[in-house]
């Protein structure tokens, strides 16, 4: 117990000091010390799990990499076990436990940990009505407000932040071996800013929404919808316009080759085909029916046609992890200014 | 120095007021009442005067000129809400220190043995404590702020009788021992009859009664409670004592 009798006394208000900023800091870490294990713990059983798996991947990739020479019928299938065990085969994705069903589960962190942190921060005050008690002493609300909801927040980034080194670790085999894409959604919303921007981003929303609404668990509900909505959209519609894609010739399936967004056909004549276009050309049932995925291909290369995909290359990886952790940020910045600001106006 | 001084005061909740014109001055140095039914906007005043909400009309001040909710009203006042909202998952020492750390002005000796007279140990869960203990520790971090003002909404409300009685003994000693003055509300005058020397009735939004207890008694004629009782049935705001309604 702390003793010791401080300070100013009240009648000395002429060169009234506010507060200062780290004493309503220790508030709120005190308040927040509940959160702060839950979001240790949650993030250290993970940290434990890809851990392990990175440890157990980068040894049986490296096996693969000092394998000569690569073209060895031996080594091919080293590679192809390697990728099928430890990312996951196509059918079986959710038993086979590997990178990519983790790194699907993996899409739902960012999300639990904003609404586990944000979504009870004010409501919670107001729903029991100790924000009368807040509100009410020396610090003022504005500080208070400004406290309560930014210091969480950079916390919170700053730890999802350091534990995007450990997912690169997690992912290096996969990305090295060609069969991943940085751009691949799974990979690009791990890596990169965009694992603790779409946490700030849960987390500012959860907390505007439990203001609003001054309960927690609606405001837990509603975060989860948006948040789930907005980072499909943004996967699939938004996302690919950050920057005009590049047109290629030919279809480059793998890996390595960028982020696909479209791929077409031109006819000989230079005419872009439709889909439908597409599927009335007379294709022997030969080639329909092969096994062999280039037998379409290579049909359509030999009658004169040409493929187009239109493409993100690789190397615009980081610009588009800055485009998207910066409108995230400014989004983010919106929702706790606004919660501020409910604070502010709020009556009792 | 008026401790509250308000001004064709009114706030409205939707459609509804629940204070409409209410002019008043609560002289500082009392224990003043503020009594009146359940709805009377006894609890709306006092927020206001508090700062946690915003007049829809008229205006408020506090200790002698400040407007409430500013930064000197806020470090001048000490409010105890309803309930005594506290920090429930809080050990009774770390809400002290909460407490000590969204203010300036704290005399932690002053907590630290009040709470040791009350017999509250302070590894005790604040949720864990009985109503009397979360009143008395409410109060006793009201009180180490070293307030100039202390408002009380409901205090007694959800106390039993003997926690109700060492509740206000604790107040009326902390007014004569700090000199500070006292607003408490409650819709059961009786409860504060014995330690007010200051009675507002209010009702209807409106004030129907305002003055010293000295005051009244002589004007009247009457016991305290037959007095407010008058007023609140008549419902004409009356000008005896000093200065009701003016």
């Amino acid at each position: 117990m702390t003793t010791g009798t401080t300070t100013a006394s009240p009648g000395t208000t002429a060169a009234r000091r506010p507060v200062p900023w780290r004493s309503i800091g220790w508030v709120t870490l005190r308040q927040r010390r509940g959160a702060m294990i839950g979001v240790s713990a949650l993030l250290g059983v993970i940290a434990i799990y890809l851990v392990i798996m990175a440890i157990i991947q980068n040894n049986a990739y490296a096996a693969v990499t000092a394998c000569h020479p690569a073209a060895a019928v031996k080594c091919q299938q080293l590679a192809q076990n390697f990728s099928s065990t430890y990312w996951g085969g196509h059918n079986s994705a959710l038993q086979s436990g590997g990178a990519q069903t983790v790194s699907s589960l993996m899409f739902v962190v960012p999300v639990l940990l904003g609404v586990f942190v944000g979504a009870p921060l004010i409501s919670r005050e107001l729903d029991t009505g100790t924000f009368r008690f807040a509100w009410t002493q020396g610090a003022g609300r504005t500080r208070w407000a400004l406290s309560t909801l930014v210091l969480p927040a950079m916390l919170l980034t700053a730890v999802t932040g350091a534990f995007t080194a450990l997912l690169w670790w997690y992912f290096r085999p996969f990305l090295a071996d060609g069969q991943v894409s940085e751009f691949l959604p799974l990979a690009f919303a791990l890596l990169g800013v965009a694992f603790a921007a779409w946490t700030l981003f849960a987390y500012a929303l959860a907390a505007f929404t439990g203001t609003l609404f001054r309960r927690t668990v609606p405001a837990m509900a509603v975060t989860l919808i948006v948040y789930i909505v907005l980072a499909i959209a943004t996967a699939t519609a938004i996302r690919p316009h950050y920057e005009a894609p590049v047109t290629v010739a030919g279809w480059n399936q793998g890996g390595g080759a960028g982020w696909v967004i479209s791929s077409w056909v031109k006819a000989p004549n230079g005419q872009q085909l439709s889909q439908a276009a597409v599927n009335r050309l007379p294709i022997p049932a030969s080639v329909q029916n092969s096994q062999s995925p280039d037998a379409f291909n290579n049909w359509l290369a030999g009658h004169g046609y040409t493929m187009w995909q239109s493409v993100q290359p690789d190397s615009r990886f980081w610009q588009f992890q800055l485009i998207e952790g910066g409108w995230l940020l400014v989004v983010s910045a919106i929702l706790i200014g606004g919660a501020v600001w409910l604070i502010r106006r709020r009556g009792a | 120095m008026n401790v509250i001084e308000s001004t064709a005061l009114g706030k409205r909740y939707r459609r509804k007021w629940a204070l409409r014109d209410c002019t008043l001055d609560i002289p500082g140095g009392h224990i003043v009442a503020l009594v009146g039914p359940n709805g009377a906007g006894k609890t709306t005043l006092l927020t206001m005067a508090v700062g946690l909400t915003k007049p829809t009309e008229g205006g408020v001040t506090v200790l002698g000129g400040v407007p409430a909710g500013s930064p000197d009203a806020l470090e001048g006042i000490a409010f105890v809400a309803q309930d005594a909202p506290l920090y429930r998952n809080l050990p009774v020492a770390d809400m002290l220190r909460v407490a000590r750390r969204l203010n300036r002005c704290w005399d932690q000796r002053r907590a630290d043995d009040r709470l040791e007279r009350l017999g509250i140990p302070p590894r005790q869960k604040v949720g864990e404590l009985s109503g009397g203990q979360k009143a008395q520790l409410a109060l006793t971090i009201a009180l180490a702020r070293r307030p100039g003002l202390l408002v009380l909404d409901e205090p007694l409300a959800a106390l039993d009788p003997v926690a109700r009685d060492d509740f206000m003994t604790s107040v009326v000693e902390a007014a004569r021992e700090d000199d500070i003055s006292v607003v408490l509300s409650s819709h059961v005058l009786a409860e504060l009859e014995r330690v007010a020397t200051y009675l507002i009735v209010l009702a209807r939004g409106q004030v129907q009664l305002a003055g010293s207890v000295k005051d009244l008694l002589a004007s009247h004629g009457a016991g305290l409670e037959e007095i407010a009782l008058r007023h609140l049935r008549a419902g004409v705001p009356t000008t005896s004592g000093t200065d009701a309604g003016r």
